[in-house]
């Protein structure tokens, strides 16, 4: 509510160190998208269950919808719009258009953002690898399937230009 | 599998699947969704929406809401009487319905918006929404569609004093003589769930008015629909509503809610600033829209060989609150019944029916889901019952190839397939023989593994003549779309639609088409990848829905652009003393037939008709625009004898069949989807990666609709799934890895021989998996005939089963 004290929060957003000023009550995905404008992260059900606001804090996915933005004090944060863009497409990027893993695209930045932390982890994954790294995440296009294929084909991708 | 994986560097690009133009702005966060946009003094608004199924509204005291701090609007239903009309209807009802955006006088379902706030950010609307006093008289609700006919508890709408909205009989062949001359009557009654589509980007709008008037950014998918609505229910002319769908974030129907658009308008004119209204999940799933829940009595009469000869039908579709678009459903499913089979004789009682739901509309494949459902289940029960395999029932009476194009008694007309092929080359895909001997490995090992088989139709586009057939409504005819092709100065060509895009491709599927047209590569060619009704082509039809595009909207698409390619060729002719026959384009040149070298630039002949206007040849207007709306030539009126009810209802078909194999844990009851098998014909594949993504996407609903989702309601009328935690949708974990096969019978009916494709998924697969679990639990000699199948169902079914000492 508006007569409530604002806070402040330094916090590093792809990179960036930043000082927002926010409501007590602001999600972190609110904080993002209409303080910073970083409109990448969406979100799909605001109870932590879509994983369409996945974002990674300190290198971790978690959802932006159930943290306030004041948790995230000192926090590192990186959004869709840190893994990479047009110009410098991230792997994951690539490979999400190369194997048709999206259609409408409003799942796409928590599903890239999920998996950019799965596959530093595992860096050669099986298909029930990645399905269990996404089972948090909601599609309602795809399926699922050219994701997976996506997300094994950008592991490719990143091992490739590594050698 | 089949699907061709190479792309070419040259035309035609139509077939190739080329990755898609729109994927770097949507994979890099960079796609511009309804909430994404951003705008100076811009209000946010939430909406009081009513925790009753129905309720009487004593009074309303929104004196607080108005008076905190950073509220700049509160609206109800006294102010909406006051300020509009009923949002219109497509029945012609006689009498007054208060309709309204809000509710007014009393609420018929829970969720429906009572009041709503614009206020400085969503926290301050939602802080008023609480404080506003909403004095509720409960009355009794209306929740069981049969009982809402028989022994209504109240009435939905007083008004129309009965709760069917819509009862009627449609009967075509002879019914009578088939069941009098049937050797096999199987009958049973089934019933589907209501579910819904759950795109995941909830519906939004923003309203702002000006000068010029009211403009609407939504993700609305109906644009054409809705301008219509709202200028009804506004009371301001057409000229003066802009509606502008920037991205939408996965349609499938459901985002169409002209309501939404008049609360946002009036909470912007009475706030004179911008006002953003975005759904909440919640709100989402108990407000925007839900397929309906239906039941079907069936009788079907075959003769000693299992030859089907005619259906007996009696259908209730739950609308809830929907009176805006009744009959949807009923239509879509009744027009389809034959399903893929030669049925001569179908006799269809439907009723419409009003309970204190959310109003039902427009779903993925709207009621054929079900058709195929009641269809598919009964060909397994007759097979059964005549005493030969469901699949020799099913070649049986399958419509031959070499029948089409073959009128269905109803007249549609099957343009094209051959479904014998389609379901045999499945079978060879699943290796259906290894699989039976696997399922006799498990049966002996005591495991409950099934094989389910559905085949289906995907019907494409929807004539709009259908609504006089069903509603008696006469001012709506036919099925079009209008497209705007330019060619810039430079060469370069966009285009806009009509059509919304909700994640189709069509910013790439689209350039294709346009590229083999101009002879240009599709990078050159760029697709408005929204619609804005003061810029792009539309009618009152235009939008996305009923799988049109690859016919309707193609033939748009191809039209306009043969006016540009024609004129291009008028003029090159004319700067180069040639004969415009003689002449062809392609690789961005003009070129004489056969020559080995170009004659000119693409570019050249482009600039000219932009700036060289006196070197034009005399009469040619300036410019490479073209605008076409296309009547897509299916569709038809219906005949002027009263008896006479056959329609080309859709266009087009599309087929698959589908396998599911599947095992169902006698311990918990829940079901494992081992393999799922689709083979599937959609004609010429414009794009044939992006028509497996549809394919595996359609399959995924069917699979959520008949494993997971419930939109349930108790016995009071409270909505029980209000959130992901209760509405189960598939994940990646549910979802098996679809084995996925292409035939392609192009039709003779659409442009480029493509149907669509859309839909197709979700129409077989609720009966392919209800098919396989039943076919798991036959040792239990279960019968399912009630989606969906939860482990509770599933679990109840084999005790009772064993309870009866069933189990073998």
């Amino acid at each position: 509510m508006s007569e409530l004290k604002q806070h402040d929060v330094s916090l590093t957003v792809n990179g960036k160190a930043e000082t927002i000023s926010v409501a007590p009550r602001a999600s972190l995905a609110d904080a993002l998208r209409d303080t910073l404008g970083l409109t990448g992260t969406h979100i799909g059900c605001e109870h932590g269950v879509c994983g369409a606001c996945t974002v990674l804090l300190d290198g971790k996915p978690v959802r932006s919808c159930l943290l306030f933005a004041v948790q995230a004090e000192g926090a590192v944060i990186t959004t869709i719009e840190g893994i990479g863009d047009a110009q410098s497409p991230h792997p994951l990027q690539r490979a999400f258009n190369e194997c048709h893993g999206l259609h409408c695209g409003f799942c796409t930045p928590g599903m890239i953002v999920t998996l950019s932390a799965f596959l530093k982890e595992h860096p050669q994954p099986t298909s029930d690898d990645v399905r269990e790294a996404i089972s948090g995440n909601l599609c309602m296009c795809t399926g699922y399937q050219n994701i997976v294929r996506s997300a094994l084909r950008a592991a490719e991708l990143i091992e490739g230009a590594k050698s | 599998m089949s699907v061709k994986t190479t792309v070419s560097d040259t035309g035609p690009w139509v077939g190739q699947p080329l990755p898609r133009r729109e994927d770097a702005r949507l994979t890099a966060g960079a796609g511009t969704f309804t909430d994404d946009i951003r705008m100076p003094g811009m209000l946010h608004a939430a909406f009081l929406r009513s925790p009753h199924a129905h309720a009487r509204i004593v009074r309303i005291n929104a004196d607080k809401a108005r008076a905190l701090k950073g509220v700049h609007a509160v609206i109800t239903g006294e102010d909406v009487e006051r300020l509009t009309k009923p949002i219109s209807t497509i029945i012609p009802f006689k009498m007054f319905l208060p309709n309204y955006c809000l509710a007014v006088d009393k609420a018929r379902y829970v969720g429906e918006p009572v009041a709503a706030i614009a206020a400085v950010d969503r926290a301050t609307a939602e802080d008023a929404a609480e404080l506003i006093e909403v004095e509720y008289e409960p009355l009794p609700a209306v929740v069981d569609p049969w009982e809402a006919i028989e022994q209504p508890p109240s009435f939905v709408f007083d008004e129309i004093k009965s709760n069917v909205i819509w009862h009627d009989t449609f009967s075509y062949g002879e019914v009578d003589d088939a069941f009098s001359r049937a050797a096999h009557v199987v009958s049973d009654r089934f019933s589907v769930q209501r579910y819904i589509s759950t795109a995941l980007e909830t519906m939004g709008v923003i309203g702002k008015w000006d000068s010029s008037g009211l403009t609407l950014w939504s993700a609305d998918q109906r644009p054409g629909f809705a301008t219509h609505a709202l200028t009804t229910a506004l009371q301001i002319p057409h000229s003066q509503i802009r509606l502008v769908s920037p991205y939408i974030g996965g349609g499938f129907g459901n985002k169409r809610k002209a309501t939404y658009m008049v609360i946002v308008a009036l909470l912007a004119r009475e706030a004179d600033r911008p006002v953003k209204y975005l759904e909440d999940r919640q709100e989402n799933l108990l407000g925007l829209v839900h397929a309906s829940n239906q039941v079907m009595d069936l009788e079907m009469a075959l003769d000693a060989d299992g030859k089907i000869l005619g259906l007996k039908l009696r259908d209730v579709v739950d609308e809830g609150s929907n009176v805006i678009n009744p009959t949807l459903h009923s239509m879509l499913k009744f027009t389809n019944m034959l399903n893929n089979y030669t049925i001569p004789a179908v006799r269809f009682e439907g009723y419409a029916v009003l309970t204190n739901k959310c109003h039902s509309g427009a779903n993925r494949g709207i009621g054929k889901p079900f058709m195929c459902f009641v269809i598919e289940r009964a060909v397994e029960m007759a097979a059964k019952k005549v005493g030969i395999d469901s699949l020799e029932l099913r070649r049986r009476n399958f419509i031959p190839a070499s029948a089409m194009p073959y009128e269905s008694p109803m007249g549609n007309v099957y343009d094209s397939g051959d479904f014998l092929a389609t379901l045999d080359t499945a079978l060879k895909t699943a290796n259906y023989d290894d699989l039976l001997k696997q399922q006799e490995e498990a049966r002996r090992a005591g495991r409950y593994f099934g094989i389910g088989i559905a085949t289906a139709v995907e019907p494409n586009s929807l004539n709009l003549s259908a609504y006089t057939l069903m509603t008696g409504r006469t001012d709506t005819s036919g099925v079009g779309e209008g497209a705007l092709v330019r060619m810039e100065g430079d060469g370069s060509v966009r285009v806009s639609l009509g059509n919304t895009a909700s994640g189709q491709g069509y910013e790439t599927v689209v350039a294709q088409i346009v590229a083999d047209e101009l002879g240009i590569h599709p990078h050159r060619v760029t697709v408005a990848p929204g619609f804005d009704s003061a810029v792009n082509p539309w009618l009152h039809c235009s939008g996305s829905f009923a799988n049109k595009f690859s016919g309707t909207d193609v033939g748009a698409i191809i039209e306009a652009a043969r006016t540009i390619r024609a004129k291009i060729l008028r003029i090159a002719a004319h700067l180069t003393g040639r004969k415009a026959e003689e002449l062809t384009i392609r690789e961005a040149a003009i070129w004489v037939h056969g020559a080995n070298e170009p004659l000119l630039p693409l570019a050249k002949v482009a600039m000219t008709a932009y700036r060289d206007l006196l070197r034009l040849p005399e009469g040619e207007m300036p410019g490479l625009e073209a605008r076409h709306f296309y009547v897509d030539p299916q569709s038809n009126l219906p005949a002027m004898s009263k008896d006479d009810k056959r329609l080309r209802f859709q266009l087009t078909f599309s087929n698959s069949a589908h396998i599911a194999v599947t095992e169902v844990n006698p311990d918990t009851g829940a079901v494992k989807i081992h393999r799922y098998i689709i083979a599937h014909d959609c004609g010429r594949e414009i794009n044939p990666m992006l028509v497996e993504g549809m394919v595996h996407g359609a399959t995924t609903h069917g699979i959520g609709g008949a494993l997971y989702e419930d939109l349930i309601y108790d016995e009071n009328g409270q909505m029980l799934a209000g959130s992901f935690m209760d509405y189960l949708k598939p994940t990646a974990l549910d979802v098996p890895e679809f084995e996925v096969v292409a035939l392609e019978t192009p039709s003779p009916f659409t442009p480029l021989g493509a149907k669509g494709v859309g839909e197709g998924g979700s129409i077989p697969s609720l009966a392919a998996i209800t098919n396989s679990v039943e076919d798991a639990l036959k040792p239990l000699g279960v019968t399912l005939t009630e989606l969906p199948l939860t482990p509770n169902k599933i679990w109840d079914a084999i005790q009772k089963a064993r309870a009866e000492g069933k189990d073998t």
